[in-house]
């Protein structure tokens, strides 16, 4: 039963934590410590995770032999070994996002794969163009926006979150003297934030949201196949496509034989569904976005930053079914 | 049905591209939502910001007053008409 309880626990009481450890480093690294000191520290750290959290361990391996099962590649099959592999790999992630929000991580460091051009619609906003989205995940280093605020020069990038430190971040970057980059709490899709978001694309700025995380508070969800099984993933950012009128793009950064490689890909030219088809075309979006993801995390398949049990689990009943049932 | 009312029943059919659907079909007293023409909170907010945009007005978001707003064209109108007139004066 507690088992249970650990694993449905959201993944945002996770990321909270998460959050408070990152940010706490970021903050004291930036004033006293270099990455040589600090590695030691994280890698204690996610030793302890490792150690301690057992429902971490056991998401991990479930991932492993989702995507060993899907590929068919038998040498992705887990063994304690690959999964705290990828343990550590969170760990080098969080020493690299610290590098990231330092400014270390120079825009020439990293390499970038865009082979529709995303890149240069996003340079022609400047000069009149109406903005668009970017849809990124968790899956290599999202903080890489950070990153793409220097690709994108002057165009203004928003990162949607749901987060509840937005003000520290959006200090933190200020300090870091980072004006092209905001972040935007979004609880709700309201007309108030719609509008705003709508202006800011008009003006020629551009949305970045997450597409691979279900916000705790929100129905909208949509379940499609993802490495074979069945995963929830949320409606929002299509949603929020579809009443914006706008071209959404693909955004992944993955760290490759040591290098960071950044990941454009167009995925709509203009989110539009057609009358009383909504629900069928976000499912088909959100479809074509998980196999899009699946092939990533074949790129770089330790990884996968998404700890908490991320896919339904089988044929356990709904809570209304258990109801039903007594 | 006044110019405003018939304005607005064809923004919502453009808007969501209410197709079969004419003027006539919206009398000002139709529910919008469910049982009438069936539109969904989705649907609110899209036409919420067409309606911004196309009166340059400002609704504000998800209050209880603006749900009473959206009930049928009629009380769309007449909200409409009332945020020209603050923004005139």
């Amino acid at each position: 039963m507690s088992e249970q309880l650990v694993q449905e626990r959201h993944w945002s009481a996770h990321k909270e934590r998460g959050s408070f450890i990152l940010m706490w480093l970021t903050a004291l690294s930036v004033r006293m410590f270099g990455r040589r000191l600090l590695a030691p520290v994280l890698y204690l750290i996610v030793l302890y995770f490792f150690a301690s959290a057992r429902s971490a361990r056991r998401n991990i391996r479930q991932y492993q032999i989702y995507l060993a099962q899907w590929s068919g590649n038998a040498s992705l099959r887990p063994t304690l070994k690959s999964v705290f592999g990828q343990f550590i790999a969170f760990a080098d992630n969080l020493l690299d996002r610290l590098d990231v929000w330092r400014g270390r991580l120079r825009f020439e460091q990293v390499q970038l794969i865009d082979p529709s051009g995303v890149r240069s619609r996003l340079l022609r906003s400047q000069h009149g163009g109406r903005g668009e989205m970017l849809v990124v995940t968790h899956l290599g280093n999202p903080d890489v926006c950070r990153a793409m605020a220097e690709l994108s020069e002057q165009v203004p990038l928003n990162v949607l979150v749901h987060n509840h430190h937005v003000a520290q971040f959006n200090r933190l970057l200020g300090e870091a003297g980072d004006r092209s980059m905001r972040l935007i709490q979004v609880s709700e899709l309201d007309t108030a934030m719609m509008m705003d978001l709508s202006q800011r694309l008009e003006r020629g700025e551009w949305l970045a949201i997450a597409g691979d995380r279900v916000p705790l508070n929100d129905g909208r969800r949509v379940v499609v196949d993802f490495l074979g099984h069945a995963a929830p993933f949320p409606q929002g950012p299509w949603l929020m496509a579809g009443l914006l009128r706008c071209p959404v793009n693909l955004l992944c950064c993955l760290k490759v034989d040591g290098r960071y490689r950044i990941y454009l890909d167009a995925f709509l030219d203009n989110a539009q569904w057609q009358r009383g088809q909504r629900d069928e075309a976000i499912r088909g979006w959100v479809q074509r976005y998980a196999d899009h993801l699946a092939g990533q995390c074949m790129i770089a398949p330790q990884q996968w930053f998404n700890f908490y049990a991320y896919w339904q689990p089988p044929e356990r009943p709904t809570h209304k079914e258990a109801a039903d049932a007594n | 049905m006044n110019a405003l009312q018939q304005d607005i029943a064809q923004l919502i059919i453009d808007t969501l591209n209410l197709e079969d659907v004419t003027v006539d079909d919206i009398p000002p007293d139709l529910p919008l939502f469910g049982e009438g023409l069936g539109l969904d909170s989705v649907d609110a907010l899209e036409l919420a910001l067409a309606l911004q945009k196309h009166y340059d007005i400002r609704i504000a978001s998800d209050s209880k007053d603006a749900r009473q707003h959206f009930t049928t064209v009629a009380t769309l109108a007449a909200f409409v008409q009332a945020q020209k007139d603050a923004c005139a004066s």
